[in-house]
């Protein structure tokens, strides 16, 4: 339990570095470590498989698609963010965190849940079979992706 | 079991929170898309630990995957637009996209 909520603390804390740091790279790197920390999170919530896909793909993947755009977009001009921003950080961070505790309980207990049964079987089973349609909409969602990028990066006709 | 679903919905919450603040104050473009990263994070961490608690681990594991999925193909998108915005502007500024003509 320490550990958990050690690993938790260490994970919102990275979230507010990526989000405070000044350097692109400094952020983008604290992003990462943010997941990696979910990723030992998953883990630890005995759910290897979604431990597994958040560290290889959300702390590697994105963070080099990051880290490319990070270095295409390089422009003299920083882009100025505004200093009360950064001042007010902490004081907006302390009354979310303090009306989070006393919410959420009370939330919580008004969740209407769906009666459902323990579930038996292996991960697989119920990614494949019960869940075949949402694997359809996955490649499907994978497709409009990569079409999408390829329209963005589209080379112009010659007669514009 | 209930108070391990209580302590990791509150850290997400805090995800979240911290992800709808740089959505609200920052300028960069590139730091708004980490605060969309961040709060993807809050509703992957939520939706793991709902299950966890009501014992349904393998169902909210095959959504999380499919959640992991979509937001990659976000990302690769996103990050186009932002490329081709900083060729058009010359600048990662959001402000500038205000003065976007023709």
């Amino acid at each position: 339990m320490a550990l958990d909520i050690a690993l938790l603390v260490g994970l919102v804390l990275a979230a507010a570095l990526a989000i405070l740091a000044k350097d692109l790279i400094k952020a983008a790197v604290a992003l990462a470590v943010s997941s990696l920390l979910l990723g030992i999170v998953f883990f630890r919530m005995s759910a290897p498989f979604a431990g597994v896909f958040e560290i290889s793909v959300v702390a590697g993947l994105i963070t080099v698609l990051f880290i490319l755009t990070i270095a295409l977009t390089k422009t003299d001009g920083e882009v100025q963010e505004s200093r009360t921003a950064l001042w007010i950080f902490p004081i907006f961070f302390i009354v979310f965190i303090a009306v989070d505790a006393l919410v959420m309980k009370g939330l919580t207990a008004k969740i209407a849940t769906l009666p459902a049964g323990p579930e038996s079987g292996a991960f697989g089973d119920v990614l494949w079979k019960q869940r075949t349609f949402d694997l359809v909409g996955q490649l499907a969602v994978i497709l409009s992706g990569v079409f999408a990028v390829l329209a963005l990066f589209r080379k112009r006709d010659k007669d514009e | 079991m209930n108070s391990h679903w209580l302590l990791y919905l509150f850290f997400a919450a805090g995800l979240v929170g911290i992800g709808l603040y740089a959505l609200l104050t920052m300028r960069n473009l590139i730091k708004l898309f980490i605060g969309i990263e961040v709060i993807g994070k809050g509703v992957s961490l939520a939706l793991l630990a709902t299950g966890f608690a009501k014992g349904n681990i393998l169902l909210a594991q095959s959504l999380v995957i499919t959640f992991i999925v979509v937001e990659v193909c976000l990302v690769a998108t996103a990050l186009a637009l932002i490329v081709n915005i900083n060729r058009h502007t010359k600048s990662l500024d959001v402000r500038k996209l205000t003065q976007l003509k023709g």
